[in-house]
């Protein structure tokens, strides 16, 4: 009843060809694919489509199913809600190309929201892959393996584990609250939960202190390191990325 | 036979002024396992902490193994001393099972390698070595805390403490417990309500209340004497019987 849900809720690798490429590898990967993307022109078709066509076999070679990304992309919407006003609102040089119902469409307005439209999409694509085809203590030890600092390894790897303890504790005040007539009707009954957050916040708190405790009785010197696994490189994913980068340097000179 | 563990005239006092520690002195032998008893708020856990030198009251009235309690000495006393916390929780924090396991012995400067050896042996003395890639927070209760004391084991302690291992354990989680102890072969203080645990476990056992040791007797006479086991709010379970200890 009090189980946690959530664990690992956006890593569905188990059927991915990705699945056992070095974890460093894909966060590379991503980090550059996405910020090729991100500086690319888009008024080059040449870019557009070549882009697009490194996101899309990266989704295919992934495995995500297409239903599963499509949800996830709909984290996409408010920007592309935001990109949709654009053409009416960036009036960058008083650019007018059309006139409709006497509301101005602006040129640079439309630049902008396709700017939006295909570099969001694309970011987001590259991480709804990355987080489907990698658990959070892959990326966890790939970013270990990036030489990230190490207080950083251990806030992320302290925040992985008790966000579950964290949430089952939250649920039993909950239901305790429930069993003592509790109901949560509207903003004045928010009250209790206030109170309760914050005693939730104290056992937080002491009981980081008494972790803190149980690491120095076992020596802790300030160092946290995963344990060495073992991962495969994908040759694939290697010239995908190369390519992403060849196709922003190759826009930019010629 | 030699004193293992040395505590002399230790006392000591929260920030707040709560004193919790009374001039506490006794000393327990090699491979010697004794049980420390007493009400809720006696100064068990301050005593415990205290015994790895996590209070900082570092002035060498505690001796283990001829080492003193001294800054310089700490890394070692936490090598030798090996102390399971009450909540698993706080014990297990690392992503899988088996880097938690190797957390101890990766700080006292084990290899990579023998870490992971010593980890799984730990593992494998308490059952759980399948259990190896496992995320802790998935795991059931019982498992945690069998696993909580692999992590400590995994360092070869010398010296093994319990802050009240047994609580929250099903009956068989229990057992299985009470065996893994019995089967260890080093000295153990073990800091528990559960009377009939600490019977099994520990000939000897020390009454703390009230921030002072009460009693130092043999387990049996402790729990046969009704008087003491009043005064120090202790008692044995509904319907345990004392005709096996041998001289009711």
């Amino acid at each position: 009843m009090y189980s946690t849900t959530h664990s690992h809720h956006l890593s569905l690798h188990e059927e991915s060809k990705l699945k056992d490429i070095k974890p460093e590898h894909k966060i590379l990967s991503t980090f550059f694919i996405v910020i090729s993307i991100a500086f690319s022109n888009v008024e080059s078709l040449f870019q557009i489509l070549l882009h697009s066509l490194i996101v899309f076999s990266i989704i295919f070679i992934s495995r995500i199913p297409i239903k599963t990304y499509l949800k996830r992309l709909t984290i996409d919407i408010p920007f592309i809600i935001f990109a949709l006003f654009l053409p009416f609102l960036s009036s960058g040089n008083n650019d007018i190309i059309y006139t409709f119902m006497g509301i101005d469409v602006f040129k640079t307005g439309l630049l902008d929201m396709f700017a939006i439209l295909f570099k969001a999409t694309l970011g987001l694509s590259m991480g709804i892959v990355l987080t489907a085809v990698t658990t959070n203590i892959e990326l966890i030890y790939g970013l270990q393996k990036l030489k990230l600092p190490q207080i950083i390894i251990a806030i992320m790897s302290f925040a992985i584990r008790y966000i579950d303890v964290f949430i089952d504790e939250f649920k039993r005040v909950k239901v305790s609250m429930r069993s003592r007539g509790y109901e949560e009707k509207g903003i004045k009954t928010l009250l209790p939960i206030a109170y309760a957050s914050g005693a939730m916040l104290i056992r937080g708190y002491e009981r980081g202190e008494r972790v803190y405790l149980s690491m120095i009785s076992r020596g802790f010197n300030g160092s946290i390191e995963l344990k060495e696994r073992e991962y495969n490189s994908s040759i694939v994913l290697i010239f995908l990325t190369i390519g992403s980068i060849i196709v922003l340097i190759l826009d930019m000179y010629l | 036979m030699s004193k293992y563990l040395k505590i002399n005239n230790l006392s000591y006092s929260y920030p707040d002024g709560h004193e919790a520690l009374k001039d506490i002195s006794f000393s327990i032998q090699k491979r010697e396992s004794i049980a420390i008893l007493g009400p809720n708020g006696a100064g068990k856990t301050t005593l415990i902490l205290h015994l790895n030198g996590i209070l900082g009251n570092l002035s060498g009235k505690i001796e283990v193994d001829g080492l003193k309690y001294t800054t310089e000495n700490i890394a070692k006393i936490r090598e030798t001393v090996g102390v399971v916390f009450q909540d698993p929780d706080d014990q297990l924090f690392m992503p899988t099972v088996i880097e938690d396991v190797m957390f101890g012995p990766k700080n006292f400067g084990y290899s990579n390698e023998d870490a992971e050896k010593n980890a799984i042996e730990a593992l494998r003395m308490v059952g759980m070595d399948d259990f190896q890639d496992r995320a802790p927070h998935h795991l059931s209760f019982g498992q945690k805390r069998k696993i909580a004391i692999a992590t400590v084991l995994a360092s070869k302690p010398k010296l093994l403490v319990l802050d009240e291992p047994a609580s929250n354990l099903d009956p068989a989680s229990r057992r299985d417990l009470i065996e893994i102890l019995k089967n260890l072969n080093i000295s153990i203080i073990l800091v528990t309500h559960d009377l009939p645990m600490a019977l099994e476990i520990c000939e000897r056992s020390l009454i703390l209340n009230e921030g002072e040791i009460k009693e130092d007797s043999q387990t049996k006479i402790i729990l046969q004497n009704e008087k003491i086991m009043k005064e120090n709010r202790l008692e044995l379970p509904f319907g345990f019987a004392l005709h096996h200890l041998g001289d009711e």
